[in-house]
């Protein structure tokens, strides 16, 4: 689309508002996380019939444990920073960075809304419209399989190296399958643009929305599956193993330590943002041309239902890690390499056979 | 040896010499019948009445320890009519007895218990109070009595009677009054005393250096030798190492008197037995050393102190000539360590006569016709067996001497200041302090080993205990330091020191390690010069 | 006897072909996660909103709610006391020998007593250590230790602590928190 370039705008009022849309997305995606730490615990809790971390209070008001987001974030900040002596301390303090820093730029490419009309300019509600967005996600969250190897590797520990080639062997799979997927839903986009991808599913049939999830359901789940994987959230999450096989980030402490703990907050807001994206219609709300909105309400709508469908999403995650014991590591890349991908690659067949006949 | 005869026993027919009381006869058939006041070597006054079975013939139940085996005898023990007799006496027993288990020493090894468990377990048909009596009378040295607790069996008063015949003891009174008491004037200090103890079948007489400290379940119990004295006498060397706190931190909790038919019988004195107590005491040399220049004692290790010492005599001797080293040896070295001793003088060149074992003043006490004899070593004739001179004095060496090797004994104090003077032993003494070097020696009840009696019986050492800190017994000790000079000795346990001895030195020929428990005699016989 | 051993075969049960594609599976597994997830949710705000029911939690909030014990269970040990206000305890050493955890240590000595003859020096128990069986509490002959109820926390802030010498046991040293709530699993909450 690339809406801004088009118009006569001075230069700075694009780059002024590309910077504010990254740092809301950027902000958006570190309050997420935060949030997500508590709603791991409580969600746990309650389907796990306990109450939950609630100790944590100012003056007395417990505000249902919310306020252990900020002890949590205390406690982290003041702990000892701790590197193994026998490590590299460079690459030791790099590893988070890179890991979390790749996260955050996913977030930029994810279609918050549709362009709104205003003061005589489209405003695309992007944060960084790209035409091939979809390689661009796959592709930084690949750079965070470096982060999760350069960790087991400076730690000088054998576990954490193992635990880091461990996390290395299972992201690459995931990766090769992840293309796959996307790869039948893009075929019948036809485009690599994620806020295209969206306004694709816009249309209906009979008043059905045909949203990716209807058309790709055997995609949905896969992209689903092999996100989780790929983000080595639960059932998925053998690279961290915490209590028996010990993972990558077993040498690390304090805020580099909560940093990658925030990666994989920041990697599951990416897969919901791209589940939502790509299978739920993106800002797309079914009847919403009988709410008779338009112009900035429109597309503040749009914000809204995307954060919700987003939410929605993360909390389908969580209810998964809840629900599922983790898998083991033959079971793991089995299932990558030997049903995801070829169902994938059968999907993208079917599919592209489909839009062959249809069109 | 009275002629074999068969009787009936139980039912079954059994042979005995005839003349052998039944109840001798029936613990040789394996048939325990209770009994109180018979004790083998104190007669058979038939005073307790538990013994009682059924005798064929007789109207009544007869006593076992007061009928002797005759041709045609028929013995129940464990009829019906046999165990009401036994069930009843013993309630008799137990009519007056306090039951105050909880308190009592006895507790754990007491006949009551165990009988009323075997031969009782009646229901109490006594209702009336208990008869109160004095209860911790304390009547001699080493005893404490609770007359309450006695039965009246008369054990004791019999021992003190015809074994010390020192006439201490006496059971005063009649019926349910009659109580065991001293007669007026005297107290139970014979120096046999603790052994009425050891006879008293409840815990009437318990042990005053025993009391309180630790219950009999927790002991540990090792056959042994008590070395206090040429007698030898079997020992059990009771020890306490599981539950540390109850004799605070001492291992050795008592010794008891182990029966041996040809060394003590069921007797030991008072002397040797509370002689265990300088196993734990606080002047056991844990550590080996050496003075420094500046006359403070400077910390061995075991392998260092050999090393030293081997070095030093090295150099002494090629100066000197190894004949002015002389050699103070405490006869209770076992076998073992003189054998060792004798290959490491060998080694260096010392003449066996350098070796002093004859006892010292203070190795000699007092001596009477029970069981102590005046030299309170154990090993004399050992020592005589295996060739050493054991009646000569140092003075023979006066003045001719550079060095002393000083082992369990005091040291002799005109030997300070010479080249080399060292002392080994387990309890500091006089003047092992004033030695150059210390080496750390084991106690008795610590080492494993054989020593031979005044009248030439081989008898087993066997450690109840670790050697204390970095202590080792004395063959350890001869052996590192004869390794350390280049000579060989390839032991590493005292079995395999006794091996080489046996074979080497024919006095000892053809003995096994593993005595017997009444020990053997010398093959050859007592040596002539084992008298001090 | 037949020297023959038979080797007894357990069935695993097979994999059907819908629980090998997983799905069904994890469906199955989600609704009755997200069941829990909302009834506990019902629950935890019908009773935030004062309309009672039941709780939508099991824990108890122990040191702000107190924590509740069977009426019958027996925890923290207590020393008796006679008359004349000396230990019973005879230092017999029964219970310490019945003890499976070892965690008792008594050191016996004369008493001034006669009657009494045998008294312990020190009686120590390791609450760190012990088992809470009961043993000691029936070993003893003179009725001399007893397990008290609704006492479970003794807590320390070193291992040293939780050994509890006589006058603790004794109650001449309160040592003790408050004391837990008994209830009679049988019947309604006793006091």
């Amino acid at each position: 689309m690339m809406a801004c370039c088009e118009t006569a705008c001075p230069l700075w009022v694009d780059a002024a508002f590309s910077a504010v849309k990254i740092a809301l997305a950027m902000g958006f995606g570190l309050q997420t996380a935060a949030f997500l730490t508590w709603v791991e615990r409580k969600q746990s809790a309650v389907l796990q019939d306990r109450i939950g971390a609630n100790r944590a209070s100012i003056f007395g008001f417990k505000f249902l444990g919310l306020f252990h987001i900020l002890s949590d974030a205390i406690k982290m900040m003041t702990k000892e920073d701790f590197a193994p002596p026998q490590g590299l301390k460079p690459w030791h303090t790099l590893a988070p960075i890179i890991s979390m820093c790749a996260a955050l730029m996913c977030l930029s490419a994810l279609p918050f809304g549709a362009s709104v009309e205003l003061f005589g300019r489209s405003w695309n509600l992007t944060p960084i419209p790209l035409e091939y967005g979809v390689i661009y996600v796959l592709a930084l969250l690949s750079v965070g399989v470096h982060g999760v190897v350069m960790a087991g590797w400076a730690s000088g520990s054998n576990y954490a190296l193992l635990g880091g080639l461990r996390g290395a062997a299972q992201m690459i799979s995931y990766e090769v399958a992840m293309l796959a997927i996307v790869a039948g839903p893009l075929y019948l986009y036809g485009t690599l643009d994620l806020a295209q991808a969206a306004a694709w599913q816009a249309r209906t049939w009979h008043g059905l929305p045909l949203w990716g999830i209807v058309l790709q359901p055997l995609a949905f789940i896969l992209f689903l599956t092999a996100g989780a994987a790929e983000t080595k959230r639960a059932p998925f999450d053998l690279p961290e193993g915490e209590a028996e096989i010990v993972g990558y980030f077993v040498e690390y402490s304090g805020m580099k330590f909560a940093m990658f703990l925030n990666t994989d907050f920041l990697e599951s807001i990416v897969l919901a943002g791209m589940t939502t994206t790509l299978f739920l219609g993106g800002w797309h709300l079914p009847g919403q041309s009988h709410l008779g909105l338009s112009g900035p309400l429109l597309a503040a709508l749009g914000v809204v239902v995307f954060v919700t469908k987003l939410m929605g999403v993360l909390w389908l995650l969580m209810q998964i890690r809840w629900t599922l014991p983790r898998f083991r590591f033959d079971q793991l890349l089995d299932l990558g390499w030997k049903n995801i991908l070829p169902l994938a690659l059968v999907n993208l067949l079917v599919t592209a056979w489909a839009v062959h006949l249809f069109s | 040896m009275a002629k074999l005869v068969k009787f009936k026993l139980n039912g079954k027919d059994v042979e005995a010499p005839e003349g052998q009381l039944v109840i001798d006869a029936a613990k040789d058939q394996g048939v325990e019948v209770p009994h109180y006041c018979y004790h083998p070597g104190l007669g058979n006054p038939g005073v307790c009445r538990l013994c009682v079975c059924e005798v064929a013939g007789a109207p009544k139940p007869q006593m076992t320890c007061r009928t002797a085996v005759k041709e045609g005898l028929d013995v129940k023990t464990d009829s019906p009519v046999a165990k009401r007799a036994q069930a009843s006496s013993l309630e008799f027993h137990l009519a007056n007895h306090p039951l105050d288990c909880p308190v009592c020493d006895q507790a754990g090894e007491c006949h009551l218990q165990d009988y009323y468990q075997r031969f009782g377990l009646y229901k109490s048909t006594v209702r009336e109070d208990k008869r109160h009596k004095e209860k911790r009378k304390d009547i001699g040295t080493w005893v404490m009595l609770d007359q309450e607790r006695c039965i009246q069996c008369t054990r004791c008063t019999r021992f003190v009677d015809n074994v010390t015949k020192t006439h201490e003891l006496a059971v005063f009174g009649r019926g349910d009054r009659s109580v065991l008491d001293l007669y007026p004037g005297m107290r139970l200090d014979n120096p046999y005393s603790g052994n009425v103890v050891d006879i008293c079948p409840v815990g009437a007489l318990t042990d005053k250096d025993f009391r309180f400290s630790v219950r009999a379940w927790y002991l540990d119990r090792t056959p042994s030798v008590c070395t206090g004295c040429a007698r030898g006498c079997s020992v059990e060397v009771h020890t306490n190492t599981k539950r540390p706190w109850h004799t605070g931190g001492r291992r050795v909790a008592r010794l008891k008197p182990r029966y041996n038919p040809e060394v003590n019988g069921w007797w030991m004195c008072d002397e040797g037995r509370y002689g265990y107590k300088s196993a734990d005491a606080k002047t056991r040399v844990k550590g080996s050393s050496v003075l420094g220049t500046d006359g403070q004692p400077a910390q061995l290790t075991p392998a260092d102190a050999a090393a030293r010492v081997a070095k030093e005599l090295r150099e002494l001797c090629a100066d000197n000539g190894p004949e002015g080293l002389a050699f103070l040896v405490s006869a209770s070295l076992t076998n073992e360590d003189l054998f060792a001793l004798k290959a490491l003088m060998k080694r260096l060149g010392v003449p066996l006569s350098n070796a002093v074992l004859a006892p010292g003043a203070d190795q000699l006490g007092e001596e009477d016709a029970l069981l102590r004899r005046k030299e309170k070593v154990a090993n004399l004739s050992g020592a005589a067996a295996l060739g050493f001179g054991v009646t000569k004095g140092p003075e023979a060496l006066k003045g001719k001497v550079w060095g002393a090797w000083t082992v369990g004994r005091a040291g002799h104090g005109s030997w300070i200041g010479l080249p080399f003077t060292l002392w080994q032993g387990a309890n500091a003494v006089r003047g092992s302090d004033t030695a150059r070097w210390v080496l750390a020696g084991a106690h008795w009840t610590e080492t494993d080993g054989t020593v031979v009696n005044f009248s030439g019986r081989v008898q087993r050492l066997r450690a109840a205990v670790p050697p204390l800190g970095e202590s080792a017994p004395a063959w350890a000790w001869f052996g590192s330091v004869l390794r350390a000079l280049g000579g060989a000795f390839p032991h590493d346990d005292a079995g395999s020191v006794f091996a080489a001895l046996s074979a080497a030195e024919p006095a000892f020929a053809g003995l096994k390690f593993e005595l017997p428990k009444d020990g053997v005699l010398l093959p050859k016989g007592r040596p002539e010069a084992a008298t001090a | 006897m037949n020297a023959k051993h038979t080797v007894a075969k357990v069935r695993r049960p097979e994999v059907r072909f819908q629980e090998q594609i997983y799905l069904i599976e994890v469906w199955k597994g989600l609704v009755i996660t997200t069941r829990h997830l909302l009834v506990n949710l019902y629950r935890h705000l019908s009773v935030a909103l004062g309309r009672g029911g039941p709780a939508g939690s099991v824990t108890t909030q122990y040191p702000d709610d107190p924590q509740v014990t069977a009426k019958r269970s027996r925890t923290r040990h207590r020393l008796l006391k006679r008359e004349d206000g000396t230990p019973r305890c005879v230092a017999c050493m029964l219970c310490e020998t019945v003890c499976p955890a070892k965690c008792i240590y008594i050191q016996a000595e004369e008493s001034p007593d006669v009657m009494v003859e045998k008294r312990a020096k020190t009686f120590k128990i390791d609450l760190g250590m012990c088992v809470f069986c009961g043993y000691c509490v029936e070993a003893c002959p003179e009725d001399a230790i007893r397990m008290d109820t609704q006492f479970i926390a003794f807590p320390g802030m070193t291992r040293k602590d939780l050994i509890w010498d006589m006058p603790e046991l004794m109650g001449d040293v309160k040592k003790d928190p408050k004391p837990v709530k008994a209830v009679d699993p049988l019947g309604p909450a006793a006091s």
